[in-house]
């Protein structure tokens, strides 16, 4: 997708970048399967070394812009549902990436046990899930709407208080 | 509680209540299972079948009405107003036109297989004063378009194509009655071609422009090729009936060429969108779609080959069957075993009050089930139509009959996971 104003852009691009990382991580689900993989190994480690910076840093910090500054605008002009339903998807997928950063450090350091892997599976493959599924609605509904809702000077606002929170 | 009801677009109402798509999805489910089994009873007749009435007639129109319009009105309902960024201006008429097209379909059919004049008009009838409510909501959802120029243009063809086809559709039932018009066949010939590369072709290239997109997360498609095919889908139509009109086959086969391109930049198009796609793992849906592709370029390979002359064997049925079942009912049954899981999750809600995750929604075995099957009868099908062999048809329509319930009976869990969770 393209878009006019930079804000959508801007988000564009970060879900681009979380897309990487999730396939990353699903592609690491998919080789491994039941058995623990070994952390030493090079894409493993650089996988999970993502996961657990990218997910907690800046998958928080694009849900926080996005429901302190986007859905807010969005209900003033009287879409209100969006926000809602985007915002209950942010609160099932927060705390789930947090757990998967977490495990994933905890993983870079020691290694993987067998009930800690199963553990990281389960988790993750709902990580992926859910984060392929709330890109697609944000990409589908979200970025169009701000694209028609942002005046310039509102976009240049926000697009460059982003910019300088990354 | 979730706030489904309200999403994508909350006071613009953007979302429809869940019923509305969800009753023509269904019904699209229950033609499917008739079609394979009219086809079945008709399995003699297919190898052979240039037109007529009877049984293969029957089964074509429980295709394409049935299953395609149904699924393709049901779907544009609902993604058309997201694409547009425009509310359907009012629900009920879409609600209508539901009630008149779905019982219109089985008397129309009961009319092509009995050979009544009545059950042929009054179906007909019906059929097409609910296509027309449809064309008329879709008409003004498209005037009022602020977003995707490319869909809404695809849609503006779509519903011109959609005119054509009621009309020839309308002329033709009359015509067995009347015996009016002077060449029959060539004018069902043009009925079928705006039905399927026209109203549903352009729906189908139209919409592939967002959805593919959005399913394989690939970059946005350069709009500049989906303009090609659209002018050459249009230019390929105008060819043809300019053709079929002046009983020309030379215009036939520029016709044909000019299809064949535009199914190729389609394709190419569609290709593109799957190498730039950031999601590696699709599915078995996009086995199915990527299936439907190749047949479609096979299709029109099959269908200039006939238009140049060529011997093929059994040629017009096999081009027939390898369209609508190889290309367009591969690629709906994928893409609405992607759509209606998306669409549920809108409207239920998940364990421990969270959002459901798709995969509970959707049950993979039925699935698994319909793609054996799918493939497995359109081989079987075609085989039979090659070689003449009525039994390989008739055991491919029973392995097709078997996937479209495992297709159903996805549908059915789906819905029953949405009704005893609906808000």
């Amino acid at each position: 997708m393209s878009f006019m104003r930079r804000t959508p852009q801007l988000l564009h691009e970060d879900h681009q970048a979380t897309i990487v990382v999730i396939e990353a991580l699903d592609q690491l689900l998919a080789r491994a399967k039941r058995a623990a993989p070994d952390v030493r190994d090079p894409a493993v480690n650089k996988t999970l070394s993502q996961v657990a910076s990218a997910i907690r840093e800046e998958v928080s910090g694009h849900f926080a812009f996005e429901e302190d500054e986007l859905f807010t605008r969005l209900e003033d002009a009287g879409d209100v549902g969006i926000g809602m339903h985007l915002r209950e998807e942010h609160k099932a997928i927060l705390p789930l990436g947090e757990q998967v950063s977490t495990l994933a450090s905890g993983a870079l350091e020691t290694g993987f046990t067998d009930k800690g892997w199963t553990e990281f599976r389960v988790l993750a493959g709902e990580l992926i899930e859910r984060m392929f599924a709330h890109i697609q609605k944000e990409e589908m509904a979200l970025l169009p709407m701000l694209d028609d809702l942002l005046d310039p000077e509102t976009d240049m606002t926000l697009s460059t208080a982003y910019s300088d929170s990354h | 509680m979730s706030m489904p009801g309200a999403f994508l677009g909350g006071a613009k109402n953007r979302l429809l209540p869940a019923s509305l798509p969800f009753r023509f999805f269904v019904a699209a489910a229950i033609f499917h299972i008739l079609a394979w089994l009219v086809l079945f009873a008709g399995a003699a007749d297919l190898s052979g079948f240039v037109g007529g009435s009877g049984a293969i007639l029957a089964a074509l129109h429980l295709l394409t009405l049935g299953v395609f319009a149904l699924t393709a009105i049901g779907a544009s309902y609902q993604l058309l107003p997201i694409a547009t960024r425009q509310p359907l201006s009012r629900t009920w008429p879409a609600r209508a036109s539901f009630w008149v097209i779905m019982p219109g379909i089985p008397v129309l059919v009961f009319g092509m297989i009995d050979g009544g004049a009545m059950a042929l008009t009054v179906g007909g009838v019906l059929v097409s004063l609910g296509l027309l409510v449809f064309a008329v909501l879709t008409a003004d959802n498209l005037r009022r378009a602020t977003s995707m120029p490319i869909v809404a243009a695809h849609g503006w063809g779509a519903l011109l194509a959609l005119l054509g086809v009621i009309v020839i559709g309308l002329a033709l039932i009359l015509d067995f009655d009347l015996g009016f018009l002077g060449d029959h066949q060539g004018m069902a010939l043009l009925h079928m071609g705006l039905a399927v590369f026209g109203f549903m072709g352009l729906l189908v290239l139209g919409f592939s422009q967002v959805l593919i997109p959005m399913f394989v997360l690939s970059r946005a498609l350069p709009p500049r090729y989906g303009w090609t095919h659209l002018g050459l889908t249009i230019a390929g139509l105008l060819a043809f009936g300019i053709g079929i009109a002046l009983g020309d086959q030379r215009v036939i086969t520029v016709a044909g060429v000019i299809g064949f391109l535009a199914g190729g930049v389609y394709v190419w198009l569609m290709r593109n969108a799957l190498k730039s796609s950031m999601r590696k793992r699709l599915g078995d849906s996009f086995v199915l779609i990527k299936a439907s592709w190749v047949f479609l370029l096979l299709g029109l390979l099959i269908g200039f080959g006939l238009v140049a002359g060529m011997d093929i064997p059994n040629g017009a049925a096999l081009f027939g069957f390898v369209v609508l079942v190889g290309w367009m009912l591969s690629f709906l049954m994928g893409i609405l075993q992607r759509i209606i899981p998306f669409l549920a999750s809108m409207h239920v809600e998940g364990k421990s009050g969270r959002p459901p995750l798709l995969s509970d929604l959707t049950p993979a075995m039925p699935l698994k089930i319909h793609l054996i099957c799918h493939f497995s009868a359109f081989a079987l099908c075609s085989i039979g139509i090659v070689l003449d062999i009525d039994l390989a048809v008739q055991i491919g329509a029973l392995v097709g009959f078997a996937g479209a319930v495992a297709f159903a009976t996805f549908v059915a869990i789906v819905i029953r996971k949405l009704t005893s969770t609906a808000d």
